[in-house]
C-alpha cells in the first residue's frame, strides 16, 4: 500500500494542476493558415498532391525530404543493433540448427490460431500500406504492423519455422534494402525530366487505369512497407538465437 | 458543457499513468512489460480519440506488439527479477 502513496501525490499534482490551469486557456476555434493551406490544397489546389489523405501527402510530398531523413535514422538504429548481433558465416550456419533444449513451440492449440492471425495480420498491414494514400496509415504503419507477423511465428513456433520456410535474416536484409533503394529511386526519379528531388506533381501519373494512386506516394509506402517490416524481422531473428548458442560462440572466441 | 470525448480521454490517460508508475515500480520485469502494454492500449485509445488515426496506427503495432515483444525477448536473455 505505502507504493501507491507516491502515485496518489502525481495525481492530486495533476488534478490540482489541471483545475488552476485550464480556466486560463482559452480554446483554439479554427484551424491555423498553414493547416488551412494543406488542407485546402492536397487533393484540390493548386499545390495539389493528389492524395486526399493530408498526413501522408505531407509525410512524403510537402515534407518529404523530413520522412526521407527519418527513414535513414531509422535504418541506422536497425544496421546498429545487427551490427550488436553480428555473425560470421560458420557461426549464422551454426545458430540455424535447432538446439537439444527446443521442445517445437507452444501447444496446437497457439499454433491454429496464430496461423490465423498471421494471415489476418499480414491482409491488414498491406491494406494499411497500400491505401496509406486515401486512407489513414502508410508505409511505416503497414510495415510495422508487419513486422509482428514474424514475431507471432516466432512466439508460437519458432524462428526455425521462419527459416525453413525461406525468411532468414539474409532473404530479409535484402528484401530491407530492395525497399531502400525503391525510395532512393523514386526519389531520384524526377530529375530526369527536369524536376527537383522528391517532387511528386505532375511528373508520376496521379491516376492509373482508373485507379488514384496519388502520383509517387503509393510507391514511397510501398517500398518504406518492405523496408520496415523485413528490417524490423531481421532484427528479430538475430533476437531470437537463444542465449545459449551466443555462450557458446563467446566462449569458443575466448578460446582461440 | 463537459464533452463525453473529452472525459474519455482524461479515464485513458489516468489509466494509462497508473500502469506506466506500476510498471516503473514493479520488480518482476515481466510483469512490468505487461503494465507498459496496457499502458500502451491506453495511451492509443487517448490518440484514437485525440483524432490522430496515423499515429494510432504505428502506435498499436509498435507499442503493444514490437516494443513488448523486444522486452520479453531482452529479459528472457537476462534475468527475470530487479535486484537492487
Amino acid at each position: 500500500m505505502r507504493k501507491l502513496l507516491p502515485l496518489a501525490l502525481i495525481l492530486a499534482i495533476i488534478f490540482i494542476g489541471a483545475y488552476l490551469i485550464t480556466p486560463k486557456l482559452t480554446p483554439q476555434t479554427d484551424v491555423r493558415p498553414l493547416g488551412k493551406f494543406y488542407l485546402e490544397n492536397s487533393y484540390f489546389g493548386d499545390y495539389s498532391a493528389k492524395s486526399p489523405e493530408v498526413v501522408t501527402s505531407i509525410l512524403w510530398d510537402y515534407r518529404g525530404v523530413d520522412t526521407l531523413f527519418e527513414t535513414s535514422v531509422f535504418f541506422l538504429a536497425i544496421i546498429g543493433s545487427l551490427t550488436l548481433f553480428r555473425l560470421n558465416k560458420k557461426q549464422e550456419k551454426e545458430a540455424k540448427q535447432k538446439t537439444e533444449e527446443f521442445s517445437g513451440g507452444l501447444t496446437l492449440v497457439i499454433k491454429s490460431v496464430t496461423k490465423i492471425i498471421v494471415a489476418m495480420i499480414l491482409a491488414v498491414s498491406a491494406s494499411i500500406a497500400l491505401h496509406g494514400h486515401l486512407t489513414p496509415g502508410g508505409g511505416f504503419q503497414g510495415g510495422s504492423a508487419l513486422a509482428v507477423a514474424p514475431l507471432l511465428i516466432i512466439a508460437a513456433y519458432s524462428k526455425y519455422a521462419l527459416e525453413e520456410h525461406g525468411l532468414d535474416k539474409t532473404r530479409a536484409l535484402i528484401l530491407r534494402s530492395i525497399g531502400l533503394l525503391g525510395i532512393a529511386l523514386v526519389a531520384l526519379v524526377p530529375l530526369l525530366s527536369g524536376g527537383y528531388i522528391m517532387q511528386n506533381q505532375p511528373i508520376f501519373p496521379a491516376e492509373i487505369g482508373g485507379q488514384l494512386v496519388s502520383g509517387s506516394l503509393i510507391y514511397y509506402n510501398f517500398f518504406e512497407f518492405l523496408a520496415v517490416g523485413a528490417g524490423f524481422t531481421a532484427v528479430f531473428l538475430l533476437l531470437a538465437i537463444p542465449e545459449s548458442v551466443f555462450r557458446k560462440f563467446l566462449r569458443r572466441e575466448a578460446h582461440e | 458543457m463537459i464533452e463525453i470525448h473529452l472525459l474519455m480521454l482524461l479515464i485513458t490517460v489516468i489509466i494509462g499513468l497508473i500502469f506506466s508508475y506500476l510498471a516503473i515500480i514493479e520488480k518482476d520485469l515481466l510483469k512490468a512489460i505487461g503494465f507498459s502494454a496496457v499502458q500502451a492500449i491506453a495511451y492509443a485509445i487517448a490518440f484514437y480519440i485525440l483524432m490522430a488515426p496515423d499515429i494510432v496506427l504505428a502506435y498499436v503495432a509498435i507499442a503493444v506488439g514490437i516494443y513488448t515483444a523486444l522486452l520479453v525477448f531482452v529479459v528472457s536473455k537476462t534475468t527475470r527479477y530487479e535486484v537492487v
